[in-house]
């Protein structure tokens, strides 16, 4: 599904994606200034397949999606996947396409809103993601927000002569209920 | 798509038939494995048309590998599944592990352990590729957290209250095993006996 319009501060929204913003979100995807923590830099761009994904982002029922805007521009997407109806969890990303923005706390703002509709809309009680450690920008952000590091995968990916590891983060809705825990084993 | 033959001491990993779907449909509405969490649950329980549905778009599906997996002392039943999806499709150097079923009324036999082995060979051994990644074990399914640290997997990571089940929940572990590490640990472990030398004529 797609999310509603959450108007945060300093300019920045939320906004119902359009299929011009996908096409766009795509394009973003495939320019090195974006991906030097993304995927491949290879993306199926014809017109049906463009229509194809954004309707499958429609009708999911287990993803919100939200396009980004900076004082009323598109700046970049970002949304919560995989959500587990059951254990109120999701999966979090974000993908800010314009570099010449970098900096501007547009990041910041967008986890915040996004991360308080996990809780106050959705009833979520756990967001996780997985960001590469050398996106100090986008840990900061998601640290900013209230995420914290449950894990650290080495040499997640292998980029211009270098390995990245990859971080994993986690953050709790303040509503999350105590006394209904199964410890962990000792051992395995 | 389906995974092909990989013959293992007790367990063999072969392509998935149609009769496999009654045991599907049985395991995903025993809640002895539904128990394990993401990684025992493929599929909710189903009409025989939507499994079918379900059936045919694994095989279309390149970016996953589904395996069944037969014990010599079985019939005609699988005694479990496993499923894995190359992680960052279609440039994929990484291998995660989906799904990992035994038959409940057949564990204890050895037969988890032994298809974990036969199918680590075929990642590392026959595929090459650099790593295996589990992120999907709950924090009390000492069964599956046994058999991948024998196989050498590191944990790397500790997901807190990730899974709902029996009304309380319950943390996550995440795995990951490099190519480095199957070859240090299980060298002897090969799909074919080495080759002599071959001059060119």
């Amino acid at each position: 599904m797609f999310g509603p319009r959450l108007d945060g501060t300093n300019g920045v929204s939320l906004r119902t994606p359009t299929l011009e913003d996908h096409k766009t979100f795509v394009h973003w995807t495939l320019e090195p200034e974006a991906t030097r923590f993304w995927g491949g830099r290879i993306a199926d761009i014809r017109d049906e397949a463009f229509a194809e994904r954004h309707t499958k982002d429609a009708e999911s029922q287990n993803s919100v999606t939200w396009s980004i805007a900076f004082e009323n521009e598109t700046v970049g997407f970002t949304g919560l996947f995989d959500i587990d109806w059951v254990s109120r969890d999701a999966e979090s990303g974000i993908f800010i396409g314009r570099h010449d923005l970098y900096g501007r706390g547009i990041a910041s703002e967008t986890i915040r809103l996004r991360t308080a509709f996990a809780w106050r809309e959705l009833g979520l009680l756990r967001v996780h993601n997985w960001i590469s450690l050398r996106n100090r920008g986008s840990r900061r952000a998601n640290e900013k927000a209230g995420y914290r590091q449950m894990g650290l995968m080495k040499r997640y990916a292998f980029r211009s002569g270098q390995w990245y590891d990859d971080w994993q983060g986690e953050v709790f809705s303040p509503d999350i209920p105590a006394g209904t825990f199964v410890p962990p084993s000792t051992g395995g | 798509m389906f995974g092909g033959t990989v013959r293992g001491k007790t367990t063999t990993l072969r392509v998935p038939r149609d009769t496999d779907l009654d045991a599907h449909r049985r395991w995903a509405a025993d809640m002895r494995v539904r128990r394990a969490g993401p990684i025992g649950r493929w599929h909710e329980p189903a009409a025989s048309e939507t499994w079918k549905e379900g059936w045919t778009e694994q095989a279309k599906d390149k970016t996953s590998v589904l395996w069944s997996i037969d014990a010599g002392d079985a019939r005609d039943q699988p005694v479990g599944y496993i499923r894995i999806r190359f992680e960052g499709a279609p440039h994929s150097d990484k291998v995660l592990l989906d799904q990992f079923v035994i038959d409940p009324d057949r564990s204890g036999l050895g037969y988890g352990w032994d298809a974990a082995l036969t199918l680590h060979r075929w990642i590392f051994d026959y595929m090459h590729l650099r790593m295996a990644v589990v992120d999907r074990i709950a924090a009390d399914d000492v069964g599956r957290q046994r058999i991948l640290e024998k196989l050498g997997h590191e944990r790397f990571g500790h997901g807190h209250r990730v899974y709902y089940r029996d009304g309380a929940y319950v943390d996550q572990y995440l795995y990951q095993m490099e190519l480095e590490a199957w070859d240090d640990r299980w060298s002897g472990e090969r799909e074919y006996p080495p080759l002599g030398d071959e001059k060119a004529v």
